[in-house]
């Protein structure tokens, strides 16, 4: 068993361990953090011997099921690195933040096999095995929500489950319908990726379909419009590791698939819809962020603001060019970073206060100036203050979307301003402003929560001031999908 | 064969033996179990094999055959009734209304299927689908406390009878059609016919059909399916949905690869309405359920037209839709019987209603019953790391290597559908807060059954994630390999 291996079953292994053995909350959830500190280490340990080059690396592979030729087949390149370096990150962080929040040993058991969840989705090269991971990630989180969850959440639990079922089960009928054409053109039965992509029997009229059942699975876990409908109800809904989880993690799952599998397998499609997938992000940017602005819950309005975000993202990813790839793999990263931050932030505000609309809030700062530091340092990397690595994404997006079109870039660039400006007013309302509201109930962080959000403040300042050292190990890849999978070319 | 003739054999035995007063139900339960174990183990004898004979040609006449197919389909329904009789053995204890001879027509039911997927010729097959019928309505009705009880019987008694007389008619069809009623003959025979008119045998191939998806409840058939399900106590359910339907199918296949496979195309675009239609109203009717049992049974109909989007792609992926349906046979017979194994387990106490609403909260009184049912509903619902999963892949593959990508589609929407109805009940077990009081009388988990059961959850997942990584111990290759093999016994000349 490889490093990726490890990274992928330990949680896994660890949660069933501590699932059967009768320990308490505290005990698990010591484990789940010691177990994330592994990983982190393991992940560094990748990092570290990760070579410049655009191949796949710490690959590894074993047979499944022969008989259709179904492979455990997993593998890095530079872009699932620094997705694989985020969420090592930022899962400490999470834990350290929940420290106290969650009392329940189930929770914490759900937590660890999330987290194998995503790293066996993050390296997967073989389809079947992706999806096997993409649908089993989806358990837990349901676990999790239904359990610990707040207000309607038996049904919105419900629904997101069905929700995300429907599309990943389009994407499953594509998945299937490529591994037969593979079989009718090759005579042997292949479900990997680097096998799939040499299929030229589809008719053009074949792909469009295969490629929306895999758009439509992608678009629901991301969301774009018009597939956000599960969004509002179960941001509002779950309990702030839920949140955490859905936003900066699995939506980012999203686009990161995007890019892993819809990119090689239909590169002429991917070219083809560039400008309307732009178009679209573009328009979830302007319409989710309009729909944040009228939010008076302050989760309610981050979760569209991430959506906003999300737009951007995805944008960026179909301006096929590198300033645009480049800047959505770093927006993937500051976004994630920040979003993660600001509701793990919410989560604790809403231990002391409770939930509350955003006029009963005010005058926090006085009352907890640690929080409310941090809480700046996230919202601006959220709005892309200059110094901080938001600001580098969102302007290599901007540059990248202006590179392809320029009345889009245009677009873009004066949406980005206005769709994150209102986060402004938020963080003055709630934060700074003395309102008369009673907010003497609010504590600030403790020795924990300061501890677990030190190294997403600092990434932030830190990618903001020197994004070269964090983009080097990824242009070689992305250079490499641009020039030798869509054939565009592009420099930077 | 010999299987057969052990378990035939223990059937009259155990008849002869449940009219002595001294023997006790205990003993006609273990008698039963120790003949279903016998007949498993001399099965399994000669399983993995590719053969084909016919026992005894002078005797029987080539009524009869034995080949790695119809070894295959004995170990499914034998594994089914022994684990039925399993699971069985703490609901029979609790309700003091069943009577020794249960045993005896519970055997003679199972000879009555093995000779089924043995039958080599129309009639033979007609009376072992009587045997195994005729078996099934008195078990069905053998509670007699309940009204439902012996309305379930008599409504299945006098559909399936009419049903049986649509076999009867088509094989007179057939016979008149082709000058013999034996499998692999008329195949020849019908070879030699092609291009002349064969209206006869067609209408005689599709009254047989006409029994056939009746008694796997298809559209429009499944009329009968809820209500009987739901009058039969819940191990004759459970022994109904999955081992019969197994059988059942043990033979149309046999019949439609071998015999009536030149005219195969003039049903395809019946069976693709009729699938349509399957898929539909079984997923309407499960939505709609408020019991589980009849949840159960509403889902037994979708699961049957999964099978059948299988059964029309045969036509063009021969191989690997067949040994899709034997795979999905066997994910669904687990899954099902696991499930209906449990919730017989629960309610073995009278009091216990199977409603949605009585599991509110069950989990956090019952945990390891409540993960073995969410285990159960994830293999139903086809969720990835369970058996359900790999069947439905195979099942939707082959349909899509078949060129009905549409009809997968179609799986697809119905999966998605089932989603809601299974994941239902596992929200209402653990997201609720427990009502206490309603679960005292379940009892706790201890002896035989929960361990069949929670081994049948535990093969589930195996199923569904086993692979090469642990040699010599079968797992989903394992499956794939000895179902193909069972296919190709089919066309050993």
């Amino acid at each position: 068993m490889g490093v990726l291996s490890w990274i992928i079953f330990l949680p896994m292994a660890v949660a069933f361990v501590l699932l059967i053995l009768p320990v308490g909350a505290k005990a698990t959830r010591n484990g789940a953090f010691g177990v994330s500190l592994v990983i982190f280490a393991l992940a560094f340990y990748v990092h570290e011997h990760f070579a410049l080059s655009a191949q796949m690396q710490f690959y590894e592979q074993y047979d499944w099921i022969k008989s259709y030729g179904i492979t455990y087949r997993v593998g890095v390149d530079g872009f699932s690195l620094i997705v694989l370096m985020l969420i090592a990150t930022l899962l400490p962080s999470a834990y350290l933040l929940l420290w106290h929040n969650e009392r329940s040993k189930s929770y914490w058991i759900s937590m660890l096999f999330i987290q194998s969840g995503i790293s066996g989705t993050l390296f997967s090269l073989d389809l079947f095995l992706f999806y096997f991971f993409w649908e089993a990630m989806l358990l837990p989180v349901f676990m999790i929500i239904g359990l610990f969850g707040s207000g309607n959440r038996v049904f919105s639990t419900l629904k997101i489950t069905v929700y995300t079922i429907m599309g990943s089960l389009f994407m499953f009928v594509s998945i299937l319908y490529l591994g037969v054409a593979h079989y009718y053109e090759f005579g042997a039965w292949s479900f990997a990726l680097s096998d799939l992509v040499r299929i030229s029997t589809l008719t053009p009229m074949n792909q469009t379909f295969l490629f929306a059942g895999f758009m439509i699975a992608f678009a629901i876990k991301i969301p774009l419009f018009p597939f956000h409908s599960w969004l509002l109800e179960t941001y509002s809904t779950s309990p702030t590791g839920g949140v955490f989880l859905l936003s900066s993690i699995m939506a980012k799952l999203g686009v990161y698939a995007l890019v892993r599998f819809t990119m090689p397998l239909f590169p002429d499609l991917f070219v083809a819809y560039a400008r309307f997938f732009i178009g679209l992000g573009i328009f979830g940017l302007i319409y989710f962020g309009i729909a944040a602005i009228v939010q008076d819950n302050i989760k309610k309005m981050l979760a569209y603001s991430s959506a906003s975000h999300l737009g951007l993202i995805s944008a960026g990813v179909f301006s096929l060019n590198l300033q645009g790839l480049t800047g959505s793999a770093f927006l993937i990263v500051a976004h994630a970073i920040a979003t993660g931050g600001l509701f793990l932030l919410v989560g604790v505000m809403q231990r002391h206060l409770g939930i509350r609309p955003l006029s009963a809030l005010g005058g926090i700062a006085k009352r907890a100036p640690w929080f409310s530091v941090y809480f700046a340092v996230m919202l601006f990397c959220t709005v892309g203050i200059p110094g901080t690595n938001g600001f580098v994404a969102e302007l290599l997006i901007v540059l990248g979307i202006f590179h392809y079109n320029p009345y889009l870039g245009i677009l873009a660039a004066l949406t980005v301003l206005v769709a994150a400006s209102y986060m402004f007013w938020v963080f003055q309302k709630a934060i700074l402003v003395q309102s008369g509201n009673d907010v003497s109930q609010m504590r600030d962080l403790s020795f924990h929560e300061i501890v677990g959000l030190f190294p997403l403040a600092f990434l932030i300042v830190a990618m903001g001031v020197y994004p070269d050292f964090f983009l080097a190990k990824i242009t070689p890849t992305l250079q490499y999908y641009l020039d030798t999978i869509l054939h565009v070319g592009g420099k930077v | 064969m010999i299987a057969f003739g052990c378990v035939a054999l223990g059937a009259v035995l155990l008849m002869l033996l449940s009219a002595m007063p001294k023997v006790r139900m205990e003993h006609c339960s273990l008698f039963a179990f120790v003949t279903l174990l016998i007949g498993l183990i001399l099965t399994l004898a000669s399983f993995g094999e590719l053969f084909t004979f016919f026992p005894l040609p002078k005797f029987f006449h080539k009524m009869v055959i034995v080949d790695s197919y119809s070894v295959y389909f004995d170990a499914i329904i034998l594994s089914g009734a022994l684990v039925t009789s399993l699971i069985g053995t703490h609901y029979f204890q609790a309700k003091r209304h069943f009577k020794k001879e249960f045993f005896s027509l519970f055997l003679f039911s199972v000879s009555g299927m093995m000779l089924l997927v043995h039958a080599s010729e129309l009639l033979s097959a007609f009376i072992a689908l009587e045997i195994a019928s005729l078996s099934l309505y008195v078990m069905i009705g053998f509670q007699k406390v309940h009204d439902k009880r012996v309305e379930a019987s008599f409504q299945y008694l006098v559909l399936g009878s009419l049903a049986g007389i649509f076999f009867l008619l088509g094989s007179a069809f057939v016979y008149a059609g082709l000058g013999t009623t034996i499998l692999g003959e008329m195949g020849n025979r019908l070879d030699t016919l092609m291009g002349k008119d064969v209206s006869l045998v067609t209408i005689g191939a599709t009254l047989i059909l006409a029994t056939f998806l009746f008694k796997i409840s298809a559209f429009p058939f499944q009329n009968w399916t809820i209500d009987v399900y739901d009058g039969s106590s819940l191990p004759v359910s459970a022994f109904m949905a999955a081992t019969f339907k197994v059988a059942i199918f043990g033979f149309i296949l046999r019949l439609m690869l071998v015999d009536f496979d030149p005219i195969r195309d003039t049903w395809d675009t019946l069976f693709i309405v009729v699938i349509i239609a399957t898929l539909l109203y079984g997923s309407f009717l499960a939505i709609i359920q408020k019991s589980l049992k009849r949840m159960l049974a509403a889902s037994s109909i979708v699961h049957t037209g999964y099978l059948l989007i299988a059964f029309v792609s045969i036509g063009y992926a021969g191989e690997s839709a067949a040994s899709s349906i034997i795979y999905y046979l066997v994910a669904y017979f687990l899954s099902a019987m696991g499930a209906f194994g449990l919730i017989s387990y629960i309610a073995a106490d009278e009091h216990v209603r199977v409603t949605y609403e009585d599991f509110r909260g069950f989990a956090h009184v019952h945990p390891y019953m409540a993960a073995m049912l969410s285990v159960f509903m994830l293999s139903l619902a086809g969720i990835p790391s369970t058996i359900g999963f790999v069947g439905k892949f195979y099942i939707f593959t082959g349909a899509i290597e078949a060129g009905y990508t549409f009809l997968a589609v179609c799986g697809v929407v119905a999966t998605f559908v089932s989603v809601y109805y299974y994941f239902k009940l596992i929200a209402l077990m653990y997201f609720y807060p427990a009502c206490d009081s309603d679960w005292k009388d379940v009892p706790s988990l201890k002896g035989i059954t929960p361990l069949t059961i929670g081994l049948i959850a535990v093969a589930i997942i195996w199923g569904g994630i086993g692979n090469t990584f642990i040699a010599y111990f079968p797992g989903v290759d394992f499956l794939i390999d000895t179902a193909r093999l069972s296919y190709m016994s089919l066309f050993i000349k």
